[in-house]
């Protein structure tokens, strides 16, 4: 329980601190790759401060729902962070929310953020707003079809057992059914993050994008709230997808203060891993045309519903 | 080899010899498609060999690398020759869009898993519960050759469905035996050769390979 | 007579008193009387009802003969027959907690709906038959789940449909699309009723009697059982708006006035599952899986169906009738599952599914009592429904906003919602059937898993719609910019429901059990769900806590909120212009509207929904090159009824002009048809027998 406990604290802090530094290093990485020197690895943290320091901006005509917009963002990932075994697999709030639930809440923020971008009633806000719910309306299918896959193999959707039973037998993982959920989960990922081939995060063309269209009219303190809780958002995807597929390292129930530690390094190492491979793969592909995108999700929900399939029949 | 290795071994031979197989649906560039045709070739080639491994028999590896230099090595030769020779390298507008092609291939597949119950329960071995893939790769290069348009693609579908009924064979009863399946191979290499010449002279034609165009032939 | 009758007979009193008082009072009392005496009916009702569930011991004190012992551990927790009351068969009621689930249901729904009809009423709505009908339909939907014969069923089904046509009809004079939904209503209905009446009364013939505790113990055939279960499932299909005979929903629903679109989205559709419960389940006992298998396939075709509509119609109400053919889909996979689960001899999950089918109703009541009546104070306020007219409504109506908000997070299933814990557990009841579920299983249950899920992920993107169109950003039209607040009863009504939202949202650990209870009469025996703070499953693992979800985001969003104002410069906020491209000042013309929002979905959907548009080009008169006007016309169709209905009704208008030639006006030979027909018969008689 204390174990557990303490591995919950230290992950929040740890998702909360390191996130902006993982979009620091996957900057650098496309920066070296495109053959620039890059801005460091602490420039999302150095934005973050000077956002903070300058003043909030209410545009004309919006209301609660602009406000309370980027807090909810922030809060759902803060949730999604501490339940998520990511050095532990015994969180305290294991018990209170299984994988739907974790899905559903990164949900609620996207929500959350599309709201405010209506609340705004600018076209680029409703552009935005539209063509994240139509995505997140497709990845669905794919996100809960996978979830069942996984589940299967341990007869319960709560994260924990998922990640303890893979902990304790990681050559179950070499299996189609694991391959399979692992592709379909992580071209969701990209799909919900907003990362290319779906969406391009550092574009500022309006035809091209949707999450950026969202989060035109926050300035200050609100955009920073919005830059953090994005980057921990795909800290915790990443670090979902981490700790289901190579939970190598994580600390169970009854680890000691060595174990917290060695499974935070190992979760650093492997979310970074992971960071790095997507930049790189992001420097070699262009983005999808927006209607393109539906197959990528069918393509997807192919892959998932062929994971529950090999479940069955490859087991 | 212990059993629960080759167990991982044989699956992990077929989810990719699935994936390639689902991967051609996907892509529009018939290079890709190509590639991918290759790569399905290996998956076929380790699953042959991972089943003779297993059951110690020499002459079944042996049929196993001949099934991977036919159909990993010659075949994608010939339609890269092919694709190199002309003509448009994209698959542009299949009959089906490829989103509800996609969707299409998952209604196959749980159809291949219904349908496959009965043989699976003949003989329940690691083996033969694997033959929904091979199903499922049948279906879905059945579906490839209703709904696209492009020769190349056409001969694509023709051969992911003799992939699948090679690995089924494999998979039910450790192969058949080695003069058959020369003789089909020898029959598939005709009907690969036969397509490249159809395709070689439809271009001259019509400057295409769309085979809708072939409609005009009938008026 | 025990607790749960006085309850419920008090509750019909109420109904009978409020109709009488509607017809009786002078008209400025009219109003304020009915609807509060409907009000207290509706709350006893609902008391009725929970007390059913809480378990109340069979202590069946009847007018007449005690009843027949009903089969299987629970009985009715009342039970009452009045033999003298209808001529030939009497009237047989029983309350058991299935049927309680469903009398609370409405009990609590007619709380909201009548104390809003009080202020939504005063104009135009006030007339002495709409005030004294409304009761009676409440009356009508009370009866339905406590009937317990096959004619008192048939009769109080028949009863609920002519009041609610009666109600829908309300405002004909006001608008002609009323006159015409009516008419599908009462077509679609009837052939419901038709179907219903078939099936039962060939249920009946081959039982012992009419009773449902003699229908119960009859062993029919396994061919008559099918019949008699298609025949009733289509009846009960068409009355929960299940695809494809929903057509009558979307329509029907718009255009009656608000609170009694609540009363049938909320209360009356709800019975379609219930009898399909009640009759395939309970007197059927089963069946075959492929009976399951279609209702589970109608229910996942009816969820997708429907959202994809909701998802692209800019109507208000209509979106709101889809998504609620939307959730009786979810029920029905749920209770396809639950039987499907039942042949399959997996007793776990089947409880299971049912209990989440049963959740899922009471949940779709809450939020869709809320959306229909904060969609009222909009028409209220506005005068319009069409969401591509609304919009600013943030700052003109603060309350009904609100409103929306809980009813539209609770219906697009997201946590902290109500809608998030039921489909929750029906996804929990589909995955945990797979081991043992054999291939047809294996094969249904991962694609209803992603029916399910698309349909949920389409709900988002249609509540998003409807409340951050509707509600958010500036007024698009005139009416909106004008909108005032509704009245005090109209708000408190609405408060009421979303309370009812969050209780069941915050804690769902007080409902489960109780719909345990009623799941107990289908599935005897076991227990679904423990736990106080944790929804925890029993015989299975998985668990979930909404509450303590919701203070976790309580607790981060203040945690953000305070690091924000620890951190953040200590600035007032400054108020800014919006980017407007720089052609500005932004007008609302500018602003997406809820056609432009939906129309990603419509194009990656666009086989499905098959939308039509139509450009139409008025050139100048001096010159072809010169355009006049440019005109643009899209819409999308429901195309069910497009391809299955247009050519059905095309077919009977065919016939019935040919049959014109037969009468011509001539009343010798109008008279001369009746004579053959007579004669006819009779010789036929005389040749058969």
């Amino acid at each position: 329980m204390v174990t557990g406990t303490v591995g919950a604290v230290l992950q929040v802090l740890l998702i909360a601190v390191g996130s902006p530094l993982l979009v620091g290093v996957m900057r650098q990485v496309r920066a070296r790759l495109e053959g620039r020197a890059g801005a460091g690895i602490a420039q999302p943290w150095r934005d973050l401060r000077k956002l903070l320091r300058k003043q909030a901006i209410s545009p004309h005509g919006t209301g609660w729902v602009f406000r309370l917009a980027p807090l909810l963002l922030a809060g759902t990932a803060l949730v999604a962070a501490a339940v998520v075994p990511l050095v532990t697999t015994a969180s305290p709030l294991d018990g209170v929310a299984d994988l739907f639930a974790v899905t559903a809440l990164l949900a609620l923020g996207s929500v959350a953020l599309a709201l405010g971008a209506l609340d705004t009633g600018t076209a680029f806000g409703g552009m935005g707003a539209s063509r994240e719910m139509t995505v997140l309306a497709l990845v669905e299918p794919t996100i809960l079809v996978s979830v069942f896959a996984l589940s299967i193999r341990v007869g319960s959707t709560s994260l924990g057992s998922i990640v303890t039973a893979t902990a304790r037998d990681p050559l179950s993982v070499i299996s189609p059914v694991s391959a399979l959920a692992a592709v379909a989960l992580a071209i969701v990922t990209i799909a919900e993050t907003g990362r290319i081939p779906v969406d391009n995060p550092s574009t500022h063309l309006e035809l091209t994008m949707i999450h950026e269209a969202m989060v035109l009219e926050y300035a200050g303190p609100d955009l920073a709230l919005i830059e953090w809780a994005s980057a921990m958002r795909l800290s915790v995807l990443l670090g979902l997808l981490a700790s289901l597929f190579f939970p190598l390292g994580i600390a169970g129930a009854d680890a000691g203060v060595l174990g917290l530690a060695a499974a935070v390094i190992a979760i650093v190492v492997k979310v970074a891993l992971l960071g790095v491979l997507l930049a790189a793969g992001e420097v070699f592909m262009a983005k999808l045309r927006l209607f393109r995108v539906p197959e990528l999700l069918a393509g997807s929900f192919l892959l998932a519903l062929l994971a529950v399939a090999a479940s069955f029949f490859l087991a | 080899m212990t059993d629960a290795l080759y167990v991982q071994a044989l699956y992990l031979a077929c989810g990719a010899f699935l994936l390639t197989g689902v991967l051609v649906l996907w892509r529009r560039e018939l290079s890709a498609i190509v590639r991918l045709f290759t790569l399905q070739g290996v998956a076929l080639t380790a699953l042959v060999v991972v089943l003779g491994l297993w059951q110690g028999e020499l002459e079944l590896v042996l049929v196993g690398a001949g099934v991977g230099a036919l159909r990993a090595g010659l075949l994608p030769y010939l339609m890269r020759r092919a694709l190199v020779a002309g003509g448009a390298g994209r698959e542009t507008q299949p009959l089906v869009n490829v989103a509800t092609s996609l969707l299409v291939a998952a209604v196959l597949a749980m159809l291949a898993y219904a349908v496959s119950q009965p043989l699976i329960r003949l003989s329940p071995t690691p083996a033969t519960q694997a033959v929904p893939v091979a199903l499922t790769v049948l279906l879905i290069g059945f579906f490839v050759l209703v709904t696209r348009k492009r020769a190349l693609s056409h001969v694509v579908g023709f051969l992911l469905m003799d992939n699948a009924i090679t690995a089924a064979a494999f998979l039910t009863t450790s192969g058949v035996p080695l003069v058959v399946e020369l003789g089909i191979s020898l029959d598939v290499l005709l009907a690969v050769l036969v397509l490249q010449v159809l395709t070689t002279r439809m271009r001259a034609a019509f400057g295409g390979t769309d085979l809708d165009e072939l409609r005009e032939l009938h008026d | 007579m025990n607790l749960v009758g006085t309850l419920y007979v008090t509750a019909l009193a109420g109904c009978a008193v409020a109709a009488l008082a509607a017809l009786t009072a002078p008209a400025r009392a009219r109003l304020p009387l009915t609807g509060w005496c409907t009000a207290v009916a509706g709350a006893v009702g609902a008391a009725a009802g929970v007390a059913a569930l809480s378990g109340g011991v069979s202590a069946g004190v009847s007018a007449g003969v005690s009843p027949g012992g009903p089969a299987g551990g629970s009985g009715p927790s009342w039970s009452a027959w009045l033999p003298d009351l209808l001529p030939l068969a009497g009237v047989r009621l029983a309350i058991d907690p299935l049927g309680g689930v469903f009398v609370a249901v409405t009990g609590l729904v007619t709380v909201c709906a009548a104390i809003y009809g009080i202020g939504y009423c005063a104009h135009g709505l006030d007339g002495r038959l709409f005030q004294a009908v409304l009761p009676l339909f409440v009356a009508a939907l009370l009866l339905v789940p406590a009937a317990a014969s096959v004619s008192t069923f048939l009769l109080t089904w028949e009863l609920m449909a002519v009041t609610s046509l009666l109600l829908v009809l309300a405002e004909h004079r006001r608008r002609a699309e009323v006159g015409r939904a009516g008419l599908w209503y009462a077509v679609m209905t009837h052939l419901g009723l038709v179907a219903i009446l078939a099936g039962l009364v060939a249920f009946a013939a081959g039982a012992a009697g009419e009773s449902f505790a003699e229908l119960r113990a009859a062993e029919l055939p396994p061919g008559a059982a099918t019949v008699v279960f298609l025949a009733t499932a289509a009846g009960f299909a068409s009355k929960a708006g299940i695809v494809p005979l929903h057509v009558w929903l979307p329509r029907a629903h718009p255009e009656a006035p608000s609170h009694v679109s609540a009363l049938m989205s909320a209360a009356m559709v709800n019975l379609g599952a219930y009898g399909i419960i009640r009759v395939g389940l309970d007197l059927l006992g089963g069946g075959p899986a492929w009976w399951w298998l279609l209702v589970l396939a109608a229910g996942a075709l009816s969820a997708l169906y429907g959202i994809l509509q909701a998802a692209v119609t800019s109507d208000l109400k209509r979106l709101l009738g889809y998504s609620t053919t939307e959730n009786l889909g979810l029920v029905l996979v749920g209770v396809g599952a639950a039987g499907f689960f039942a042949v399959s001899d997996l007793p776990v999950p089947a409880a299971l599914a049912l209990a989440a089918a049963l959740l899922h109703v009471v949940n779709h009541a809450a939020f869709k009592t809320v959306l229909f009546l904060s969609a009222g104070s909009v028409l209220h306020a506005t005068g319009t429904r069409d969401l591509d007219a609304l919009g600013g409504l943030r700052t003109r109506l603060p309350y009904t906003t609100a409103v929306f908000a809980v009813g539209a997070l609770c219906a697009s299933a997201l946590p902290p919602g109500n809608a998030f814990v039921s489909e929750w557990l029906l996804l929990q009841s589909l995955i945990h059937a797979l081991p043992g579920a054999g291939v047809a299983g294996a094969v249904t249950m991962p694609l209803a898993v992603g029916v399910i899920a698309l349909s949920a992920g389409l709900a988002v993107a249609t509540f998003v719609k409807a409340f951050g169109v509707g509600f958010l950003a500036r007024p698009r039209s005139a009416e909106a910019e004008a909108a005032r607040e509704s009245p005090p009863p109209m708000l408190a009504a609405m408060t009421f429901a979303a309370v009812g939202c969050v209780v069941l949202a915050l804690a769902p650990t007080l409902v489960v059990p109780a719909l345990g209870r009623a799941v107990g009469v289908v599935f005897p025996g076991r227990d679904v769900v423990s736990g106080e703070l944790t929804l925890r499953l029993a015989g299975v693992s998985g668990m979930i806590s909404p509450l303590l979800i919701a203070a976790a985001l309580v607790i981060a969003v203040v945690a953000v909120l305070g690091l924000v104002r620890l951190t953040a410069a200590r600035r007032a906020r400054r108020a800014a212009r919006l980017w407007d491209c720089g052609a500005g000042p932004m007008s609302a013309r500018m602003e997406y509207t809820a056609t432009s929002f939906a129309e990603p979905l419509q194009r990656v959907f666009d086989d499905v929904l098959a939308p039509e548009s139509d450009v139409d080009v008025t050139p100048m008169k001096e010159s072809a090159y010169l355009v006049e006007r440019v005109r643009f016309q899209a819409r999308v169709p429901d195309r069910i009824e497009h391809r299955l209905y247009d050519p059905l009704i095309a077919a009977a208008a065919a016939v019935g002009n040919r049959a014109r030639a037969l009468a011509t006006g001539s009343v010798h030979r109008y008279l001369g048809y009746g004579f053959w027909a007579l004669t006819g018969a009779l010789l036929v008689l005389v040749a058969l027998w």
